[in-house]
């Protein structure tokens, strides 16, 4: 068998340009594989860790205020395994640049204990519970209360052990000491609501306190606002849930949520189930098209080497001797990806781990290596391989060795279906005939060829399509729907008149008031919690959009419903619903309302009504919880300054700064799209480029033969191009339709409640691909057919074979 | 044409062969030369020089006054499809194309080429010239082969071994179809053979021995090539 091998080692060599090609394709199957099963693994094992060390909640609870004994009722419910009570409110802070964000003040036990959704120390220590004196030595420390903050957050305002921040709570604005880091389960993915697009660590942060210094602080000794609590495994949640919330009715529920709807896990899952969803999808089509490349390639082997089989036959080898000859060769294509590929893909894992470290808190290591991926693509990629290599090799059985020294029959011509119609035969130059008999004849290969180039394309298609969700979402909603410069929110709802001492600085050309209001919307039985915000009628600094993305007006009665909860309640426009208010101040009111339409914001849902329905919600008058600015832009330094200064207001968005974040965050998108488009074009490429070596090394004597006849090197290489643009063209043209399919699936597999990407593929996207696909078709056309300038026309014809 | 002192030397891996050594001669206008010697005694590289597919190592070779030895790519691309035409021991047909569609591909190249389907008639292929190589007979193959080099109504007919692969009538029909271009025409036919009687056709004839002409004798009565016997 050594000679065979050495046999082997020549005909790889010999044909080193269709064995990289294919190695590559094997290679970035096997990478994407290893890599994104790697670092689902390590982020999904880190995410289960840490939920198990730090005590996850199963279900929250948030209530305007009750008792701290009421954890004790709790705690005797069936079902419930712990109880914790505890303080969570968002305070205005200001930083050392006096610029406004958002804190959520959260309290904990001292000392820290293995308690629900415990702290994780990252840097620096606990914060004491009490006041810290001055130690001695130590200057002006007298009074300090102790914080961590969560590390964004501390990175994002440059704060390091010792820094002070400032909060405004209670109208007081209270200092407080940075002492270290912390993270908890559940500040994972951080961002402030369902409503913001991405985390945004400058104006958003967790700040962890002792709850002695939180009661104080806020003005709650003795009480709790929220209560998290685990379950027994296998209690019936919602059942649990339902008797905890009878208890918390006294104290005025304001919501309640199941451990999936908690936004941090719900971002992280959703990212998981991306990950997992690609992890499976990409793979298939990179190892499917490579063992695709191998049969093709291996068919043509045993082809051509009709007469050596037949020799070896003749010599005693047997049938299945020479089958694993040939077999080998994929077996290697297989070996050599896999090698490169689980390099590639740790690699990859690595950089993904860099990427979700950046994006996620999670304090564990998640750099481990999956050997069982490793084993799992070796075992997939050599099985594959030994699959295509044996399907392409079993006519070797076939061959006799007496029959094999014959000349083969010639290859048939015939007449294709196409030549019925003759209209368009006529009218079809020489070249496309010979083309579209010869591809006529190649049926395996040219369909072969042509689904990898619709797979190419239509990853293409998917790749850029993530751009254009991109700038789809930011057209939509930075430039369509939000109109306004700033949107200001006050710590309480004020009067309408107030209004008059923002409006009144320098540079604000335009502004609108807002009332928001969490509610639960009920419906034949069921309920969903949402936000309502109420605006004027003819509000021109904000645009809504119904589920046909048609614009609609606020009506003046009635209610526009999100269409998330519409379609969780089953409700349709039409229906009465009752809303019950969720504010935390005052009590809570109930009132029925119809449906008037149905609002579809790309970005968090939301309900909306007019401002004067908020206010009968509210039972209430000429509240406003926040207003929306259109301003001079050549004002705006002064005028943020001078809003920053006012203690009402609880938070201040700015539309450039949004812009200016997204558009941070992008870097990101860009590098994993570049990868994504790459390895589409090498997937293309090599499928190409196989296809166009094996059709040129079958038709050399042709092209022979027309070089004699005086056609020149470019007149040949043209009529090989047409072939080749036959099968591709095709491909690209049905890789389109089929990239928008493959956008569709995917959409459908990463699509969460809390946010779900347009189908929006813009035409630049389908022109982009067809460029890229020309690109890859070309480039790997001309490598394919470097061997015409080379044709020794002596050569190629003496001979017969 | 005239070749003066050609030589050709293959570099075979470490092998040098010299396939053709100071080797002249004249090719005349419209005269039929049979070129014969047994293989590897240079003749077919001897046509494959005068046809263009080829460059002499050293020595020079004219055509119509004009140096060819050194031309380019090019230029001889442009020889080959306007003055050449050349017909294989095994055909070389397209087999994607039918027979018909083989001799339009060469009538394609040339600005004033004869009517194609006047030359299949020519070579008796009225009745089959829409069929496909792979259903056509040998001689049917070789007709096609003739009716294509023909068709460009080229200044020389170069022919390798043009009834190496056919039986023996089949072959005498075969030259005859030659003749009969040389007389229409007025091409100049060039056949190799290493088919001794085949000599008897032609006007001069060329034995060629380890890559050189071993003597040229004219033929002051060429046979037709029906009384040609082997």
């Amino acid at each position: 068998m050594s000679t065979l091998n050495n046999k082997l080692w020549r005909t790889i060599s010999r044909t080193k340009g269709q064995f990289i090609a294919v190695v590559a394709v094997v290679t970035v199957g096997i990478a994407v594989y290893i890599g994104m099963t790697t670092a689902y693994y390590n982020l999904n094992a880190s995410k289960e860790k840490f939920y198990l060390d730090r005590n996850f909640a199963d279900y929250y609870f948030h209530v305007v205020k009750a008792p701290q004994q009421v954890t004790k009722q709790i705690e005797t419910i069936p079902g419930v395994r712990g109880v914790k009570g505890r303080i969570q409110k968002d305070v205005s802070l200001v930083n050392d640049f006096n610029k406004r964000a958002t804190a959520r003040l959260t309290s904990y036990t001292t000392p820290v204990e293995y308690e629900i959704n415990s702290l994780q120390l990252l840097t620096g220590r606990f914060f004491a519970a009490e006041t810290v004196a001055a130690q001695p030595g130590e200057h002006t420390r007298t009074g300090d209360i102790e914080i961590l903050v969560d590390p964004q957050y501390a990175k994002g305002n440059l704060l390091d052990y010792g820094d002070t921040v400032t909060i405004v709570a209670e109208g007081k604005a209270v200092p407080l000491t940075v002492v270290g880091t912390a993270t908890g389960p559940e500040f994972i993915y951080l961002m402030k609501d369902a409503g913001t697009l991405l985390p945004d660590p400058k104006t958003f942060g967790i700040i962890m306190i002792s709850r002695e210094r939180a009661e104080e602080i806020l003005n709650l000794k003795g009480q709790i606002n929220q209560v998290l609590i685990t379950l027994v495994p296998g209690a019936d949640a919602d059942r649990v849930a339902r008797q905890v919330e009878d208890v918390l009715e006294p104290y005025g529920n304001l919501a309640s949520y199941p451990r999936k709807q908690q936004l941090s896990n719900a971002m992280l899952e959703a990212e998981l189930d991306g990950l997992r969803a690609s992890s499976r999808f990409m793979p298939a089509i990179f190892l499917g098209i490579a063992a695709a490349i191998q049969f093709v390639i291996l068919s043509r082997m045993v082809r051509a080497q009709r007469l050596l089989i037949g020799i070896m036959k003749a010599l005693g080898y047997r049938s299945w001797q020479v089958i694993l000859h040939y077999t080998g060769y994929a077996v290697l294509v297989a070996l050599c990806g896999a090698l490169l590929g689980t390099l590639l893909g740790l690699t990859l894992s690595s950089v993904m781990s860099q990427a979700y470290a950046m994006y996620f808190n999670l304090p564990t290591n998640i750099g481990a290596v999956n050997t069982q991926a490793i084993v799992y693509g070796f075992v997939l990629s050599i099985g594959i391989s030994i699959l295509a290599g044996l399907t392409a090799c079993r006519s070797v059985v076939t061959i006799s060795p007496a029959e094999s020294m014959h000349p083969e029959p010639p290859k048939g011509g015939a007449k294709t279906l196409i030549e019925n119609w003759s209209w368009l035969w006529c009218r079809l130059d020489i070249a496309w005939k010979m083309s579209i008999r010869s591809a006529a004849r190649n049926r395996s290969r040219f369909g072969i060829t042509m689904v990898g180039v619709v797979f190419a394309v239509g990853m293409l298609v998917v790749s850029l399509f993530t751009l254009d969700a991109v700038n789809y979402m930011i057209n939509k909603h930075f430039y369509q729907n939000q109109r306004y410069d700033y949107l200001v929110r006050f710590a309480a709802p004020v009067n309408e008149r107030e209004l008059l001492n923002i409006e009144g600085i320098e540079g604000v050309q335009k502004s609108e008031p807002l009332l928001e209001v969490p509610v639960r919307i009920k419906f034949s039985g069921r309920s969903e919690d949402d936000a309502i915000t109420g605006l004027n009628p003819g509000t021109t600094l904000k645009k809504l959009s119904d589920q046909h993305e048609h614009s609609i007006e606020v009506p003046g009665e009635g209610l526009l419903i999100s269409q998330r909860t519409a379609n969780k309640l089953g409700a349709k426009v039409g229906d009465m619903v009752e809303v019950e208010t969720l504010l935390g101040i005052g009590p809570s009111r109930q009132t029925p309302v119809k449906i008037m339409g149905i609002s579809n914001q790309l970005v968090g849902g939301g309900c909306f009504v007019s401002l004067q329905q908020a206010n009968l919600l509210l039972q209430e008058r000429q509240l406003v919880s926040g207003v929306m600015l259109k301003i001079d832009p050549a004002l705006s330094a002064g005028l943020e300054a001078e809003l920053e200064e006012m203690t009402a207001v609880s938070s201040i968005l700015s539309r450039q700064k949004e812009l200016d974040n997204f558009n941070n965050n992008m870097e990101a998108t860009v590098y994993s799209i570049s990868i994504l488009v790459f390895f589409a074009l090498l997937l293309g490429f090599a499928i190409v480029y196989n296809s166009s070596v094996i059709s040129f090394s079958e038709r050399q004597r042709e092209m022979a033969s027309l070089r004699v006849l005086g056609f020149s090197i470019k007149d040949v290489s043209g009529i090989l191009l047409k072939e080749n643009l036959l099968q591709s063209l095709l491909g690209v043209a049905l890789g389109l339709p089929f990239g928008y399919l493959m956008v569709k699936g995917y959409i459908g597999a990463v699509s969460t409640d809390l946010y779900s990407l347009p189908v929006i593929i813009y035409p630049a996207t389908y022109v982009y691909a067809v460029l890229g696909s020309f690109f890859f078709i070309i480039v790997a056309h001309l490598l394919a057919v470097r061997g015409v300038k080379q044709l020794q026309l002596v050569e190629v014809l003496k001979n017969k074979d | 044409m005239k070749l003066d002192r050609v030589t050709k030397t293959y570099h075979m891996g470490e092998v040098t062969v010299n396939a053709l050594r100071e080797t002249s001669l004249d090719v005349f206008k419209r005269e039929i030369l049979v070129i014969l010697g047994p293989s590897g005694s240079g003749k077919s590289t001897l046509l494959n020089i005068m046809g263009g597919m080829d460059l002499p190592t050293t020595g020079e070779m004219l055509f119509l006054g004009e140096n060819l030895s050194q031309a380019s790519d090019h230029r001889l691309t442009s020889y080959r499809r306007n003055e050449i035409g050349f017909v294989f021991q095994f055909y070389n047909l397209i087999p994607d194309l039918t027979g018909r569609e083989n001799v339009e591909l060469a009538a394609d190249l040339v600005d004033q080429p004869l009517d194609v389907q006047n030359v299949l008639r020519d070579v008796g292929l009225a009745d089959r010239m829409d069929h496909f190589p792979s259903q056509m007979s040998g001689g049917e193959q070789q007709r096609v082969s003739i009716a294509r080099a023909a068709v460009k109504n080229p200044r020389l007919l170069l022919c390798d071994e043009p009834t190496g692969a056919l039986d023996y009538q089949t072959g005498k029909l075969i030259l005859a179809l030659l003749v009969k271009i040389n007389q229409d025409h007025g091409s100049t036919v060039v056949i190799v053979t290493h088919n001794t009687p085949i000599g008897d056709m032609a006007h001069r004839v060329v034995r060629m021995r380890d890559g050189a002409i071993a003597d040229i004798k004219e033929n002051t009565a060429p046979l037709p090539p029906e009384r040609i016997e082997w």
